[in-house]
Order: C-alpha cells, then structure tokens, then sequence
C-alpha cells in the first residue's frame, strides 16, 4: 500500500531523511519511534506534500502510484491522511463548511456527485461519537481557541468523516492527557480494518499501549536503525534512545 | 525669465461661467456654488506634494473632471436590486431619471425626493442646512460637486418617522468622458430612522463625485451603506460629511471593488453625548485598481464611541490607501474610540498603506488603533489542502474567512448577501453556503 525506498530529503538545504526503507501494507499498522530531531514528522510532512521538504532521492509509492509527483490536495484525494502534530487555527471557517468543502473535494476527484445534506449530517454525528466531539465545536472556526486535546480529536473526527485508505499520525499523543489519549486511541482503533493502514509516530510508548502497532522502527539519524515487533516500543521505553545516538543532534531541525 | 504657466483654474472659469449660465435657481444655491467654486480656486488641482494626495494619481483625470455630463437613458435591467420593497431613486448622469425611480408611501412630511423636483416647495428647509456640515473644507472635490451638482436625492425625516424599507439611491453614470457630481442631502430629526444604500455604477470612462450631507438629531439612527461598483475606467471621488448629535447612532458601510481610482473622503462630527458611529469598510481590489480611504472622526463631546473597522483584499498590482484620524476634543471626556486596518495582500505587487492616526486632547479616553498586513497563512493553505481541498479553492476559502466579518456586520440582509455573492464570484467560489 505504501512503499518508501531509499527516500533522502532536505528541510532548508540540511540533511534529514537518509535513506529511508519501509514498506506498510493494507491492514497493517506501523508505529515509528525516535528521539527528538530523528527525523519523524520530517516523514510525516514528505508523505503529505508539504512545501519546504526537499526530496533528493528515493521514491515513495502508493498503491504502486508515484507520490512524490502529486500534489498536496492529489494525495489527500487519493486517499492519504496526516493528522498533523499542530492543526492550525483557522479563523472564519467553520468547522462544519470546512469538513464538507474536504468531503465534496473527494468526491469530485473521484467523479462523484456532491455529498447529499441529510447523508452528510448523518455521517457526522455518527462520527462525532466516535472521538465524543460536542457538537458545539461543528460551528467554531476549526481548531480557533481549541485546547491541545479538542484539536487532536478533531484531527481524529476529520478522519474518521473523511475515511482514507491510509493515515499518517504525527505525535497524535503529544500534549494530551489519559484520558483525551484514550478517547483519541479509541477513535484511531474503530478505523482499523483490512484494508486501511496506519503509520503512527510517536515519541514515546504510552500511545502504544492503546493503539497496538504491529511493526515497531526505530528512526534515528534520518534512517531505520531498528525494526522489530510491538516488543520492541516497551524496550524503548525501558532503555531510552541512548543506544542509538551515535551522532546525537545531527538530524535535528531548527524551528 | 520664466514662461508663466497659464492658470491651473482657466478652463474651470469657463465652464463654471457656462454651467451658471444656465442653471435657474433660488440665489441661495447660486451664492454656494460661487462660494465653493472660489474654494475650489484656492485650493487649487491636488498634487501628490500634498499629503492627502500622496498617493492618488490624478493625473488622467483632470481633464475629465470639466466635461459636463450628456443626457442618457438607461434600461431598468441595468440597475442593482435589492430584491425586496425599497424607496428608489435613480440618477442617471445626475439626473433624477423618474421613469426609474419610485417612492412608496412614507409617513406624514416625510420625504424622499429629487433635489430639483423638491426645491420650489421645500427651499425654507434646504436653505438653512444645505452645505452647512462642517467638514472636507480642503477637499477640491467637494468644492467641485458643491459648484458643479445638478440634482441628487433629498431625504427629510420628521420627529420619530422610522422607513423601515430601505431608501434605494443608485448613481449611474453612462461614461463617453465625463464627470458627474450627485448629490445627498439626508436629515433626520428626533429619533427618526432610516436605512440608505447608496449605489455607484456606471458603464466606460467617467467620474462620478458624489457628496452625501448626513444630519442626526437627538436620538436618530442611520444605517447608510455605499456600494462602489463603477465601471473598470472609472474614478471615483466620493465625499460624506456626517454631524450627530446627542445619542444618535450611525453606521456606515463602504464597500468598494470597482473603478480605476476610487477614492472616498469621510469627515464625521460626533457633535453631541453619546453618540456612536460605526465605520465598516471592505475593499477589493484587482489589476491596477487603487482603493483609497481618508476618515476623520471628530469627538467634540463626551461618552461617544466611534468605531472604524477597514479591510482590504488585493490582487494584481493593486493598491489600498487607509488614512485614518481619530481626534478628540479636549472636552470629549470618557471618549471610546477604536480604528483597525487588516490588509491582505494575494500578490506580491499588491501594496497597502496605512496611516493610522490618534490625536486626543481629553484626559480620560479610551483609544486604540491597529494595523497589519499580510499575505496568506502558508501552514492554514497547506492544512486545507491536505483535507483535499485544491489550492485555488483553499486560497478562497481563506480570503473569505479574512472578508466575511466585515460583511457580517451589514444588518440589511439583501444587500450583505448580494456583496457576500460578489465576493464569491471575485474568489471564484461556487457556493458559500453553510459559512
């Protein structure tokens, strides 16, 4: 479903990426672990197009399609998701209008009609029990004056609306509490199915607990050091990173 | 030795002279006209030396601003509607054009009419006041339609009449060079009100140099909108002057997305205790256009509030101008008085000046000004597109977001969904619907 071969890429002409390799078929979830300036939402942002990330070798294949060459909107269309480790505010939006301009942008990409009202608003609540979202927040401006754990569940909710084949989480878990984790872990699990596949960078295990990975890698230096089982998340925890900070800092970005 | 450059105001003499030639009116209009014809004369053809001008080129107008309008028809299909029952009158060239125009039922010694149908009747309430407001005293465009009006709208409320449909004024000016100065005499006495759309259209090159007298009793409200919609070779000189008094409330509404140069001046005197006025503006601007605002609010007694809220959107190698002053006299104590300008600039040729500017006498005010300008937020843009939303409706999305509030705040539905449809059509955006 997802191919990465060989991907090397460059944030403000410094090396990140490093000739990274993995592969994530349908079903299958990924976690990737590393210290801080390993490269991890690095990853997250080639995979979803974002400007200022400079691929210099390597490719990145979904379902056997070339996605380097699409654009940010292409890639979302086709089916690829990022929750992203900052949403950002956007005042005068609201939450609802923006959710439904992104659903009719799919279906239009795939040659359907737009989304009937009553179908749409079904689909919604449906899907705002899903992450417990107060349907106050439909009306807000999305993500304005959110707290950390309203904004990671609305990235949830969105995905869950928008149901892509394929969903990148970037520190989902960062800033949360237990208890928004375990709703946001809750939302993450009811997606999961056979055809659907996950990659889930996180910095620490505690994520792991609720949403069960069933690859673990360990990214470190802009490559894969270590892959191993959902074993491998509980060790990390135990031992920390040292072990693999050969050249510490070296793959970190400014801010 | 020096060759003598011929008087700037020979050619103005001339047509001044033949414009007197033919008017018959009451001597009182005579001598105003005189009056602010030698204003004009004294302050002479503005140059971008002066301040004020500094950044409207007038250069290719000058010329247009001695033709004298031509007589012309317009079809009714040209004109802007605003879809429900209003008071109309349309001016055409400036002139009142009767077929077009159509004034229902109003309370009794109300009135809604043409400047030239009702002065026979009326001059012992226009003499007094017209052209009496203070303000725009330096403005050689106001001096100009004071010298130069041939009709416009009178508008007369009495004690307590409230119109609750909307008074419809459209300035239409069917181009082929020349220059057009419409006229607005709008009094409300005690706790009248009334709401009042002022529309500036028109078809090829011409200047269209409205000005709008707008007086406030004890207790009146107005909410007074104009729409700048002129044609692409368009100027646009408009000039209001506005005296409230005490507690009496205004809002003032400008929008402003057409002609070439577009320029309003706006002098408001808050002449009695707590009198508010909101100033609402919103201008678009594309290709080469220059939007321009100069805004004096003058709080000359104490407990009023004033408001100014101006946005624009350019594109192009458009430009806005905002110049905002709030003064407060040393008398107008517990003054609230606020001024933000936000500039959202879509080009990297687009240019937007502000000048905001505070001078307060009294010791016990609030006052604030704000200003910034901006390009669109790149992480908000990448956010949108990620959910699958293609760039091109990404950016209007959030152009929208940037504009909407300034038309949130027009009460007059019609007229803010009619603007909200033009904004639309500007960004390219099918439907808006649901935000």
């Amino acid at each position: 479903m997802l191919e990465i071969r060989n991907l090397y890429a460059t944030v403000e002409g410094r090396e990140i990426l490093n000739g990274i390799n993995l592969i994530i078929r349908p079903g299958e979830t990924h976690a990737i672990m590393g210290p801080n300036g390993s490269g991890k939402s690095t990853l997250a942002n080639v995979i979803a197009g974002r400007d200022g990330y400079v691929v210099t070798d390597g490719e990145i294949r979904f379902d056997g399609k070339n996605l380097l060459e699409m654009d940010p909107e292409t890639r979302a269309c086709e089916g690829l998701f990022l929750a992203f480790q900052y949403p950002v505010e956007i005042p005068g939006v609201a939450n609802l209008y923006f959710l439904k301009a992104a659903v009719n942008a799919v279906r239009k990409y795939r040659g359907e009609t737009s989304v009937d009202a009553m179908d749409f608003w079904d689909l919604v609540h449906e899907r705002m029990e899903l992450v417990k979202m107060d349907e106050s927040m439909l009306k807000r401006s999305v993500n304005e004056g959110f707290s950390g754990g309203e904004k990671k569940r609305n990235e949830v909710f969105q995905m869950a609306v928008l149901q892509p084949r394929f969903a990148v989480m970037d520190e989902t878990d960062s800033g949360l509490d237990i208890d928004a984790l375990k709703v946001v872990a809750d939302g993450v699990n009811a997606l999961r199915s056979p055809e659907r596949g996950f990659l889930v960078i996180t910095h620490y295990q505690r994520l792991l607990d609720y949403i069960v990975p069933d690859h673990v890698h360990v990214l470190v230096n802009g490559r894969i050091a270590r892959s191993g089982g959902k074993e491998l998340a509980v060790e990390l925890e135990r031992e920390g990173y040292a072990l693999y900070n050969e050249e510490p800092g070296r793959a970190r970005r400014a801010v | 030795m020096t060759a003598i450059a011929p008087l700037l105001s020979d050619p103005y003499h001339q047509s001044f002279a033949a414009f007197m030639a033919e008017r018959r009116e009451p001597e009182f209009i005579s001598r105003l006209r005189q009056a602010a014809f030698a204003r004009f004369e004294t302050l002479g053809w503005p140059t971008r030396r002066q301040e004020a001008w500094r950044f409207t080129d007038l250069s290719d107008l000058q010329a247009l601003t001695l033709q004298r309008p031509s007589t012309a028809l317009i079809d009714a299909a040209a004109l802007p509607s605003l879809e429900i029952p209003t008071h109309r009158l349309v001016f055409v060239n400036g002139r009142l054009a009767p077929g077009l125009s159509q004034v229902r039922e109003l309370p009794e010694r109300a009135m809604i009419a043409g400047f030239s149908q009702a002065l026979p009747d009326h001059s012992a309430l226009i003499e007094p006041v017209l052209d009496s407001l203070p303000g725009l005293q330096s403005h050689p465009f106001a001096a100009l339609n004071t010298a130069f009006w041939e009709d416009g709208a009178l508008i007369y409320l009495p004690r307590n009449a409230v119109i609750e449909e909307p008074i419809h004024l459209v300035f239409y000016a069917t181009g082929g060079d020349m220059a057009v100065y419409p006229r607005l005499f709008l009094m409300l006495e005690q706790e009248a009100q009334a709401t009042v759309v002022v529309e500036c259209r028109g078809q090829g090159s011409y200047c269209n140099a409205p000005l709008a007298e707008l007086q406030l009793s004890h207790g009146a409200t107005l909410h007074y909108h104009q729409v700048q919609e002129e044609s692409p070779q368009a100027f646009h000189l408009s000039g209001i002057r506005v005296r409230q008094s005490r507690a009496s409330q205004t809002q003032l509404h400008l929008f402003s997305s057409g002609g070439q140069l577009a320029r309003t001046d706006l002098e408001v005197l808050l002449d009695g205790e707590q009198a508010e006025c909101l100033v609402n503006g919103l201008t678009l601007g594309q290709e080469n256009q220059t939007g321009d605002y100069h805004l004096r609010i003058e709080h000359a007694q104490p407990h009023g509030t004033s408001e100014q809220v101006f946005k624009s959107v350019l594109e192009g190698k458009s430009r806005s101008v905002f110049d905002g002053m709030i003064h407060v006299r040393k008398h107008a104590q517990k003054t609230d008085a606020r001024q933000t300008n936000r500039n959202l600039l879509l080009s990297r040729h687009a240019q937007a000046h502000a000048n905001p500017r505070l001078e307060i006498l009294a010791d016990d005010v609030k006052c604030g000004h704000g200003s910034s300008t901006g390009f669109l937020d790149p992480d908000a843009e990448f956010y949108l597109r990620a959910r699958g939303i293609p760039l091109a409706q990404a950016r209007a999305l959030l152009v929208h977001a940037f504009a909407k509030d300034s038309l949130t705040r027009i009460a007059l539905t019609p007229l803010r969904e009619r603007l909200d449809r033009v904004l639309a059509t500007r960004l390219a955006l099918d439907s808006l619907e649901g935000n």
